[in-house]
């Protein structure tokens, strides 16, 4: 029997957590980082950024990018607010995840149909939607009355759980099946690791990359949602400053920036990594200078250990 | 204390909150920055109320949005003091303790009043507005074009131009000034960074005779008028002396007592005659020794 080779490298991301987790449970005990409710803020905190950063694994891991996120994020908030003034939570609903598919379905179709490269796709369909974004409310945020569709999108809880925690579990637990047990997954892995390979070896790479992409537009609706559920209303600023902690979360997680390798849970501990930060810092009482010299320094200690090359292997 | 950006302007705020906070035996046990995001500041409030503080100081990103926010601190039992802006639904005394805010039509009005010395009364002008919902910005903005159009007839607003984005703010300035190469003056909604792209295209293009008069100190305008370039006024405000009303104000709130429903603070026109004064009144410190050189010149 031959046993497989542990990488070590692998892990990092959870030790690295789980030392964060501790560092403040220690240095901030007696500051309230450790109460429930602070723990399950982090959770709902970190939710829309764990939605898109499931679906980023398979776009990453596809050798693929989607910059335009954090303006879907935007659209798919107003026009669910929008549509909540006048029709039920329902439809409001599905007209805000119709915009994270549609956006999903223009960035697939140019760089499938038109050879284009995602990263140019994207950028051109970023600034876009935040335009059309700004431009469907004239700039106005709008207000969401409806207890309800709060409950179930952002503000409710059941028992002590928040509503959010189901929708990054959800999320993670779809993700992982997909990316982990089901065929579409390894295809992901092959289109991203090796395209004329995948192509050779029968998979449909441009079908492929056109389902990440509406996956990713999807997600980053859902996020758009969640943002209006829990704000309990919606504004054209909403996910403007997500895209980079996203990708950051992805990237510590252990997914490849260039395609072929990804993991949807280590996405999610990065997501947890990022909020911990943040939140720790905050209850330090750090200035918001030193919180981001220390989130800069944390990172930079992560992704290192996460990626530095083994020892003797060569450039 | 939950701010909405970092920058000059919230730095002095912040320090003039800390000092009198110091002074009261009040302790600062956490302070945060939203960048613009609503939803940052949402986190950002939850997270300080992990703390159970006593008193919340903050500007709010936006009144829709992050209203839940502050109204959900408030029933947990911290006073809340307020800069600039009530959110959506929250009640002075119920919700808030008391509003603290610059007076924004006047500042718009100074700098009316300014850029119509500057170009002596007549002239065309062009104007750059926020092209964002932020409140502030916006009030000081319809300000100005309320009073250059209507108290200054010779005055004409010939270009119009929004920022939407204030760090890419370059672009607009240029397309602007290319196309209108006889503006005697324009109006830029705030200093750092649009109007500091403003002037760099007014040099870039090659214009020596257009005077900017723009909102909040900033150094490179206030180098460039202590030079004698094309910034004639800056208008500022007195952040520091807004972050100390806050803090007595949430005194207030802490002893039970009423604090005033609003405090106003007051705003001035700086010019190169008043550099030096205007920086300690406003910031509480002198010009960069840049600035203060090229005066001495």
């Amino acid at each position: 029997m031959r046993l497989r080779a542990v990488e070590p490298r692998r892990y990092v991301v959870y030790v690295a957590f789980l030392l964060i987790v501790a560092f403040f449970a220690v240095t901030l005990h007696d500051e309230g980082f450790l109460s429930e409710t602070n723990l399950l803020n982090i959770v709902r905190q970190t939710t829309p950024v764990t939605v898109m950063a499931v679906a980023v694994v398979f776009v990453l891991s596809a050798g693929e990018i989607d910059l335009s996120l954090g303006s879907v994020v935007a659209l798919s908030a107003l026009v669910t607010a929008d549509v909540m003034q006048t029709q039920s939570a329902v439809l409001a609903v599905a007209a805000g995840i119709g915009v994270g598919v549609g956006v999903g379905a223009v960035n697939g179709l140019f760089v499938t149909l038109l050879r284009l490269p995602s990263f140019l796709v994207t950028l051109a369909t970023m600034g876009l939607v935040a335009g059309l974004a700004r431009s469907v409310t004239n700039l106005e945020s709008v207000a969401v009355e409806n207890p309800g569709f709060s409950n179930v999108f952002g503000s409710g809880n059941v028992g002590p759980i928040p509503s959010l925690a189901f929708w990054a579990l959800g999320a993670v637990a779809l993700g992982h099946l997909a990316f982990r047990h089901r065929r579409f997954g390894a295809h992901v892995v092959a289109a991203g690791d090796n395209a004329a390979a995948a192509r050779a070896a029968g998979i449909r790479v441009d079908r492929v990359r056109f389902t990440v992409l509406l996956l990713s537009g999807a997600a980053a609706a859902l996020a758009g949602i969640l943002y209006t559920g829990r704000l309990q209303g919606a504004s054209y600023t909403l996910g403007a400053q997500d895209l980079l902690t996203v990708y950051a979360a992805v990237v510590i997680g252990g997914t490849r920036l260039v395609g072929g390798e990804g993991s949807v849970v280590g996405a999610l501990v990065g997501s947890l990594i990022m909020g911990t930060l943040t939140n720790g810092l905050i209850l330090w009482g750090l200035s918001s200078s030193q919180q981001l010299i220390a989130q800069g320094v944390v990172l930079l200690l992560a992704i290192a250990l996460t990626f530095r090359e083994p020892m003797g292997a060569t450039a | 204390m939950a701010w909405h950006q970092s920058s000059d302007f919230t730095t002095a705020v912040s320090g003039g909150a800390h000092d009198e906070f110091k002074e009261l035996g009040i302790r600062v046990v956490a302070e945060t920055s939203a960048d613009f995001d609503a939803a940052k500041q949402k986190s950002d409030v939850e997270t300080i109320e992990a703390k159970r503080p006593s008193v919340l100081l903050t500007l709010p990103v936006d009144p829709v949005v992050t209203a839940s926010a502050f109204k959900a601190a408030a029933r947990q039992g911290t006073k809340i003091v307020l800069l600039s802006e009530v959110p959506q639904g929250m009640e002075y005394g119920r919700d808030y303790v008391d509003l603290v805010t610059d007076d924004l039509f006047q500042m718009g009005k100074r700098a009316a009043d300014a850029l119509a010395a500057a170009v002596g009364d007549k002239g065309k002008i062009g104007y750059f507005f926020h092209d964002a919902n932020h409140y502030v910005t916006n009030k000081r903005d319809q300000a100005f074009l309320t009073t250059v159009t209507g108290n200054y007839p010779g005055v004409k607003v010939v270009a119009k131009q929004g920022i939407a984005d204030p760090t890419q703010a370059g672009e607009e300035a240029n397309a602007v000034i290319l196309k209108n190469p006889d503006l005697s003056g324009v109006y830029v909604t705030f200093s750092q960074p649009p109007g500091e792209d403003v002037l760099a295209a007014l040099r870039a293009n090659g214009n020596a005779r257009t005077k900017i008069v723009s909102l909040d100190l900033d150094a490179p305008l206030a180098l460039d008028m202590a030079r004698g370039g094309h910034t004639f006024a800056l208008i500022a405000d007195e952040p520091y002396d807004l972050g100390r009303a806050m803090a007595v104000s949430a005194a207030y709130g802490l002893l039970g007592r009423k604090a005033p429903r609003f405090v106003i603070g007051p705003s001035l026109t700086i010019t190169k005659s008043n550099l030096v004064e205007g920086y300690r009144e406003s910031l509480r410190r002198y010009p960069p020794a840049s600035v203060m050189k090229a005066l001495h010149k």
